[in-house]
């Protein structure tokens, strides 16, 4: 499914409120959460944290994020084994995850890499995303 | 095994059951017993929780415990009396369950849990899908005997390091056996989380008291807590430092951050506020 392009101007939109729910989550200062600072090996975060965030940002945006929609939407409209074969990404999968986090620099996103990973990739921007499209979807709706 | 579906369990009966929607129980505090955390009635609003989640996903996974938003404490529950539990669960799936719940006695909340999340993992992990699957069945039949539970031992915290009424370390020795392990879980016994947050919350209203605008209150209790993450288990023998700080203090009440921590890495976090006893709740 072929999605609008999502505009610095509406990440920008978004950021200081996803940067400070995520310092809340994270227990950190809200100064080091940077756009791109990879939330696991940048700041500590564990899957629990993961968990948290999104439960934070749909309550301070007024939103619903399905769990596992990040991994779902960035498969897009590849099917599962398109995307990953016994849990390695595909090259069109990693093609896909390369489009679909575009803030993450393009070498980190390599073979072999493992679909459990893609967690270790996001950063708040990917977060800024996922409440931008959630915030879309809930407009369709409306 | 001595112990299972006995020695950490806090519902006797489910009366209602929607499997990952919602459910209703009870459970009777036995009349022998010393001492019933207040963070217990959390416990037991959780595994009913946990009960209904696990019908709903035919026993594969069971939630743990995870993240707790706010738990709102309006009063105790004693020895010999009966502790109704519901729950509604908000979101069930493979990843997690969240869900709010309270427990009452005759109609009076006694507390109240809200946006709660327990990450899911394979049940074979912490108990036989099997038995858990019996058990479930009796309690949504005749139910399980009442006074099962006799009580945990008192989990003794080590102070390390003090600076009254602003902060305090402390070490927690997790007892290498006790008997709520058997029962938490049969298959990897770890320290249940409502167990730390009790132990924080006697050493958060030990140093509120040494605040100033508390000093002359005639005791503390805790009234909220929020925001608990635990981020990992605690197994038997393992050892804690626990960390307390003081936020802020007035003559209502108190707020204080709380972390353990366990090999340098973070176990849980939480805020917890205290208020002299009775203070008008």
């Amino acid at each position: 499914m072929q999605q609008q392009a999502i505009t610095n101007e509406e990440i920008e939109a978004v950021f200081p409120k996803v940067a400070q729910i995520i310092a809340d989550a994270l227990g950190c200062d809200v100064d080091q959460v940077k756009r791109d600072v990879p939330l696991i090996e940048g700041l500590d975060a564990e899957s629990i944290d993961f968990l948290d965030l999104v439960f934070r940002l749909e309550r301070a945006f007024g939103v619903k994020i399905p769990r596992g929609k990040i991994v779902e939407d960035a498969r897009g409209d590849l099917s599962e084994a398109e995307f990953e074969q016994k849990g390695v990404l595909t090259e069109a999968g990693l093609a896909r995850l390369r489009e679909f986090l575009s803030e993450v620099p393009a070498d980190r996103i390599a073979a072999p890499m493992k679909a459990a990973d893609i967690p270790r990739l996001f950063t708040p921007e990917t977060f800024c995303k996922v409440v931008i499209r959630a915030q879309r979807v809930a407009q369709a709706a409306a | 095994m001595a112990g299972r579906f006995a020695a950490f369990s806090f519902v006797d009966r489910i009366t209602s059951l929607a499997p990952g929607v919602r459910a209703e129980g009870f459970y009777l505090v036995p009349a022998g017993i010393a001492r019933f955390a207040p963070s217990l009635m959390a416990e037991a609003v959780g595994q009913l929780a946990a009960w209904a989640a696990m019908a709903r996903l035919d026993f594969r996974l069971r939630p743990v415990a995870g993240l707790a938003a706010e738990t709102l404490y309006r009063g105790r529950i004693a020895p010999g009396e009966r502790l109704d539990l519901a729950v509604e669960i908000d979101a069930c799936d493979d990843e997690a369950i969240a869900y709010r719940g309270a427990a009452s006695r005759g109609g009076a909340c006694l507390l109240e849990l809200d946006q709660c999340v327990g990450p899911m993992l394979p049940m074979a992990e912490f108990d036989s899908p099997e038995a858990m699957r019996e058990d479930l069945a009796t309690l949504c039949g005749a139910g399980a005997p009442s006074g099962r539970f006799t009580g945990v031992p008192e989990l003794a915290c080590r102070i390390v390091e003090h600076a009254r009424g602003e902060a305090l370390r402390a070490e927690l020795e997790v007892p290498a056996a006790a008997a709520f392990f058997a029962d938490h879980f049969p298959r990897r016994p770890v320290l249940p989380g409502t167990l730390l947050v009790d132990c924080q919350a006697t050493l958060a209203q030990r140093l509120a008291r040494e605040a100033a605008p508390l000093q002359d209150a005639p005791g503390l209790e805790t009234t909220r807590v929020c925001d608990v993450k635990m981020r990992s288990f605690v197994s038997p023998g393992q050892l804690l430092e626990i960390r307390v700080a003081l936020i802020e203090a007035t003559a209502a009440g108190a707020r204080l951050s709380v972390a353990a921590r366990a090999d340098g890495k973070g176990v849980a976090t939480a805020r917890i506020e205290v208020a002299p006893t009775g203070g008008g709740r």
